[in-house]
């Protein structure tokens, strides 16, 4: 799980795993590792998510967490852009280091879509590029269920 | 523990051992898990089985072994019970070491810090995007009130020309009603337009040697469509131009009058009309009427009123009207009132109506042939109402006959 801080990585974990949803926010600090066995239709996936701190500062990024992960959710808040522009960064570094891995990046809080502040042609332009883009709200549940099922086809294909 | 006193180092072990709560792991060449120590419990660990593949019994080694790159370290990694450790792994010879030491303690206190530090990020964030927002909706209300500002302008100057167009308008109509006159018998008159200028109009004139037309009309509604119909029937009547049509018989006038004046062809408008014809020598009155409010004849001596009503729709409303004429013999000393519905129809300053009656007893009673007489009526009436205008036009012509 990747992106800015407070952009609800954890939050996402804990709908998918745990589907449930906590208002309070508390912010991760090293690594929260989870796991969920996922039935798809042709085959069991044992996912083991790692739950990355967010961070603002791309640079302070510890690569070590990537090591040996089969692909990543690059999560955006849908409604602070800024943290759109550091998950395309964190997207440039984690190809950089360790080349193209399967992703999908998800523009949460879907629920707070009055106060969108990224626009749909936008988001078009990163699925015409190839990228699995989805709304999603850890809040609602809506999309996050997808991500991750989609993500556990595609690093096991 | 190289340089240190065999006593510091074996204190540091002690320290490190019991206050990092140290577990290891060691696995073989195969990921088998040889053996395991330490506080295992602590990391939710005490019953992994030794002899087992390490990725099945530690899911959250997947992925970090086979080890590429020794030492490597995973710093502060939350486990499963909440534990947090960091991860030491190194190989030696034929064996894969995996080290926990407990580092929660310090992990909460780093997050307490992390997180006032990210809450107070937030804040500024917030406060930045409401800055923005305020300054857009501020930007966008500076937009509106100049484009309000602007059609206020407009608003005004429309508002201004209309104002002279009604007031040339008024004048017009003004130019166009008879001057008073006092021989061979008085006749004066008030008229004062209102704001929006009403359909008021009036007239009197010597239609032949003995036969002297009176008349006042009032178009419906207000504005420069009513003013310019008045104007319109003012001018035939002044002109007497209907073919075919004797003047001196109001019955025969006011029917022709409705047939050319319909408000299916005029806009909607319909009009109301007292008209009489006076012969001084017989002091004979022939009048009819088309919904107006009666004339009005006054024996001053006697402070009595006498009201000159005839049946008759509105001029315009229905074709093929009859309007009967009324005749009267006129007594000596005697005023006759001819007036609009603004004369009378004026609001109280307690929001009550004046009645008709109300408005006779002003004009009853001793007058003189003074023309502040009427003068003196209209103040009247603007004092009863409170303000400095009348809603309709104020219109009355008195005959003294």
């Amino acid at each position: 799980m990747l992106g800015g801080f407070s952009v609800g990585k954890t939050s996402l974990v804990k709908r998918y795993v745990e589907s449930i949803f906590s208002e309070s926010y508390l912010t991760t600090v090293g690594v929260k590792i989870d796991k969920k066995v996922e039935q798809l239709p042709d085959r069991v996936v044992s996912l083991v998510l790692w739950d990355l701190a967010g961070e603002d500062d791309i640079g302070s990024l510890r690569m070590s967490y990537l090591r040996g992960s089969a692909g990543y959710v690059l999560v955006a808040d849908g409604t602070r852009r800024s943290t759109l522009e550091v998950a395309l960064a964190l997207r440039e570094r984690v190809e950089a280091d360790y080349g193209a891995m399967p992703f999908v990046l998800l523009l949460n809080k879907s629920d707070l879509k009055e106060q969108w502040a990224i626009n749909d042609a936008e988001l078009e332009g990163f699925r015409q590029r190839g990228w699995w883009v989805r709304a999603s709200s850890a809040r609602t549940g809506e999309g996050v269920e997808d991500a991750f099922k989609d993500l556990a086809v595609r690093v096991t294909r | 523990m190289e340089g240190l006193p065999a006593s510091v180092a074996k204190r540091l072990q002690a320290v490190t051992y019991s206050e990092r709560a140290v577990a290891y792991l060691q696995v073989d060449k195969n990921l088998a898990l040889v053996s395991a120590g330490g506080d295992l419990q602590n990391y939710g660990l005490a019953t992994v089985g030794v002899g087992k593949p390490v990725l099945d019994e530690v899911f959250f080694l997947q992925g970090l072994l086979p080890l590429l790159e020794s030492p490597y370290y995973v710093p502060a990694v939350e486990l499963a019970g909440g534990r947090v450790a960091d991860l030491h792994l190194h190989s030696e010879g034929e064996w894969i070491w995996v080290m926990l030491l407990d580092v929660t303690t310090e992990r909460d206190a780093a997050r307490r810090v992390q997180q006032n530090a990210y809450k107070m990020t937030l804040l500024q964030e917030q406060e930045a995007l409401l800055n923005r927002r305020l300054e857009a909706a501020n930007a966008a209300l500076l937009v509106s009130q100049r484009e309000l500002q602007a059609s206020r302008e407009a608003l005004f100057r429309a508002h201004e020309k209309l104002q002279r167009e009604l007031t040339e308008a008024a004048s017009y109509v003004r130019s166009l009603l008879p001057a008073p006159m006092v021989d061979p018998f008085a006749a004066d008159w008030r008229f004062v337009p209102s704001a929006a200028l009403g359909g008021d109009a009036f007239g009197y004139h010597w239609i032949d040697a003995e036969h002297f037309a009176m008349y006042l009309l009032d178009v419906c509604g207000h504005g420069v469509g009513s003013c310019l119909l008045s104007i319109a029937v003012l001018h035939l009547l002044q002109a007497g131009a209907l073919r075919d049509v004797d003047f001196r018989d109001p019955s025969q006038l006011l029917a022709a009058l409705n047939d050319t004046y319909q408000m299916k062809s005029n806009d909607d408008l319909y009009f109301t009309l007292w008209y009489g014809v006076y012969q001084p020598v017989s002091r004979r009155l022939d009048y009819g009427c088309a919904g107006h409010p009666p004339a009005v004849l006054v024996n001053p001596d006697a402070g009595a009123v006498q009201l000159l009503k005839a049946k008759g729709l509105p001029i315009g409303m229905m074709p093929g009207v009859r309007y009967p004429s009324e005749t009267l013999t006129v007594p000596r000393q005697r005023y006759l009132y001819l007036l609009s519905d603004g004369a009378f129809e004026v609001e109280h300053a307690d929001g009550t109506m004046m009645t008709f009656d109300e408005f006779l007893a002003m004009i009853v009673g001793p007058a003189s042939s003074d023309s502040s007489d009427l003068d003196r009526l209209y103040q009247t009436l603007i004092a009863n109402r409170g303000s400095g205008a009348l809603e309709d036009d104020f219109s009355i012509v008195r005959f003294a006959l």
